[in-house]
């Protein structure tokens, strides 16, 4: 079984004593911004992009996924106990977690959380070391009119799924995409809305806008809106970990999430708040106690938690074999790729296997270090919470500006930091999604080297863009999309 | 998400939304935008000798949407589309906005593009570190002082060996 031997292969890399460190350090980082406020997985891993000039790739992705998956640990722990969602992912945990931690059991909820994370994110990695070669194997055989079609597809469930509507979903899109073409072009040679300005013919970098939008806007508007009175934190000091009842009643919500979370978070623009909504309707739907629900079910808590952390699995394989990114996080994942120079596609599993396999690897290894670090540790986590507002936000400016000068130590970057920090303001103001913005920034060039690449090979003819099977597929697929708010208005409105 | 947000998109008047109700400035800027990048990508060649497409066209296209969505949202705001302000960990979007702490952020974002280069890193840092902690209520200005001084200097030293080029420590006294 090749697979099976690649995957030791991986396990051998993986295992090396500093990648070993390196997994250690993004568990531990991932949990601790996880936890913090006001900082999440797609800008630390921007942040530490610079890294990347100092690190061997393998090290730096084994550290990126921990600190990926370790996120998706630490968010459950502020839902449940501060009832404070760091993302949209936790939003379900809190639900029913926060219940359950007011009525004296936080213990269990944190338990099933970081058990359910466990289980989910091993099965899912099962899932992907099985998923991403045969996907790779298909990728090789698609044609730049299918790579086409699929960032289309990709570009429209972005648009259409995150945010409150369509208009804002496609406004942040453009927007993405419209910086996107800034610098110069890399089939001609001409500069594009350069305006002579020699700074900018590079192109504005991901990690600008990221930072940007996700610290500089993020700081701006929790300035502006300040909510100084400081959570209740629910004690879970003395309490019982699960159960047998407990156990009993967590371990089909655990798997029912998994199969939910998993190719959920392979499609483009589901992230990981449309999978945690399905699994906690599914779970109080199927549950056998629906008196509990709204006062603390334990299912609630189960079901959405497995359904994050297999989604967080599910991004990496589209990521992996395609090279689409379909989160933020995906996107400074694929940021992080080209900064290497590797291109992730069906080829990187021929051209670098030590690479992918021992990043693949590296996800069991950081599940056990991870479930380790969560549940016995918690106590120790949630002190974290205690760094004052007003120095953490000011902290995060420190390291966000660093970010930005640090790229190539030019003001043209802080000036765009700066506009771009007030946009990501306006568009918390006025409820605009962000991750379609980066989608856009970082897809839009790709979908345009593949479209010209495609209609150039057709001589000009725009039916070549649905000459082959799949291609048509795919943009039926994306225009249907278009349809979509109202299947999700009604799932809304059931959870 | 509030699950009663997203029942009052029509006729949106309910409770004093703390952002103006009628935010056309947003769709006339989209459109504004749309019109440079439009006008931008006419001035590209739209078609190249061998490809049928050449790099005008995606800057044409990203021009028009911009344009076009612009319009939409104008329409939409026109028809009473209600919008609400996000809320996050820390933050509450119904609360009034603080101008005195949004502008005090605000100037600690716009300061590095003037300081970073002649004054450096470090000390662009310390004195935006202590504009943030007073944008969020923090009146220990000397605590922060220390605080902002420590970090930056850690972060300079920590980065440095990391390979980032971050400049001079304090560039007038040439360290």
């Amino acid at each position: 079984m090749e697979t099976f031997e690649l995957l030791l292969h991986g396990f051998s890399v993986a295992l090396q004593p500093t990648n070993l460190m390196w997994a250690l350090v993004g568990s531990v980082l991932g949990t601790a911004i996880g936890i913090l406020p006001g900082i999440g997985p797609a800008l630390t891993i921007a942040l530490l992009l610079p890294v990347t000039t100092a690190l061997a790739p393998t090290s730096a992705f084994i550290m990126f996924a921990g600190i990926l998956y370790g996120a998706m640990y630490g968010g459950s722990t502020t839902s449940i106990l501060l009832n404070t969602p760091g993302e949209a992912g936790s939003m379900m945990t809190a639900l029913e977690g926060n219940k359950m931690a007011r009525a004296g059991r936080g213990a269990a909820a944190l338990a099933t959380a970081a058990i359910g994370s466990f289980v989910a994110g091993t099965i899912a990695t099962l899932a992907l070391t099985f998923a991403a070669p045969a996907v790779a194997e298909l990728a090789f055989y698609f044609k730049p009119t299918d790579y086409f079609a699929i960032t289309a597809l990709a570009f429209c469930s972005v648009a259409v799924v995150m945010g409150t509507s369509r208009t804002r979903g496609f406004v942040s899109l453009f927007l993405g995409i419209a910086i996107g073409v800034i610098g110069i072009d890399t089939m001609t040679g001409q500069p594009r809305l350069t305006f002579g300005n020699m700074q900018l013919l590079r192109g504005i970098a991901l990690t600008v806008v990221l930072v940007s939008l996700f610290a500089v806007g993020e700081i701006l508007y929790v300035a502006s809106r300040y909510r100084s009175t400081p959570g209740v934190m629910a004690p879970i000091k003395g309490q019982l970990w699960m159960t047998k009842q407990d156990f009993a009643r967590s371990w089909k919500p655990w798997l029912r999430g998994t199969a939910i979370g998993f190719p959920m978070g392979a499609l483009p623009g589901s992230g990981s708040e449309i999978p945690t909504m399905l699994s906690y309707t599914l779970e109080r739907k199927l549950t056998k106690h629906p008196e509990e629900f709204g006062k603390g079910a334990i299912e609630g808590v189960a079901g959405p938690e497995a359904a994050n952390n297999a989604a967080a699995a599910g991004i990496l394989v589209p990521l992996l074999t395609l090279g689409l990114p379909t989160s933020a996080t995906a996107a400074v994942l694929l940021a992080a790729f080209q900064n290497y120079g590797l291109q992730p596609g069906p080829f990187l599993f021929t051209s670098n296997p030590a690479l992918i396999w021992g990043l693949i690897a590296s996800l069991y290894v950081g599940n056990v270090m991870l479930l380790v670090l969560n549940l016995p540790l918690v106590g120790i986590w949630v002190q974290l919470l205690r760094i004052p507002r007003p120095q953490l936000y000011a902290g995060i400016l420190v390291f966000a500006m660093i970010g930005v000068w640090g790229l190539a130590g030019s003001w043209m970057d802080l000036t765009i930091m700066l506009v771009v920090g007030l946009a990501g303001y306006v568009m918390r103001v006025y409820d605009f999604p962000i991750a379609p913005v980066l989608i856009g920034l970082i897809l839009g060039p790709m979908a345009e080297t593949q479209l010209r690449t495609a209609l150039a090979a057709g001589q000009g003819n725009p039916m070549v863009l649905v000459s082959t099977p799949l291609s048509a597929i795919l943009l039926t697929l994306a225009v249907l999309l278009l349809a979509l708010p109202i299947l999700l208005k009604r799932l809304r409105a059931n959870a | 998400m509030s699950t009663d947000g997203n029942n009052t998109t029509e006729g949106g008047s309910q409770a004093a939304a703390p952002a103006s109700p009628r935010p056309y400035w947003i769709g006339v800027g989209l459109m504004a935008m749309g019109a440079v990048w439009l006008y931008a990508g006419f001035g590209l060649p739209q078609g190249a000798r061998y490809a049928a497409v050449g790099p005008g066209l995606f800057v044409t296209l990203a021009g028009a949407g911009l344009l076009v969505l612009g319009a939409i949202l104008v329409l939409q705001i026109w028809r009473g589309e209600s919008f609400e302000a996000q809320d996050a960990e820390d933050a509450d979007g119904a609360t009034k906005m603080d101008k005195r702490a949004f502008l005090t952020a605000l100037v600690a974002v716009a300061l590095p593009i003037g300081t970073m280069g002649p004054l450096g890193m470090p000390f662009t840092a310390t004195l935006s570190f202590m504009l943030v902690a007073n944008a969020f209520g923090s009146r220990r200005w000397w605590l922060d002082l220390i605080c902002g001084l420590v970090l930056a200097c850690a972060a300079w030293f920590l980065f440095k060996q990391l390979g980032l080029q971050l400049g001079r420590f304090f560039p007038p006294l040439g360290v």
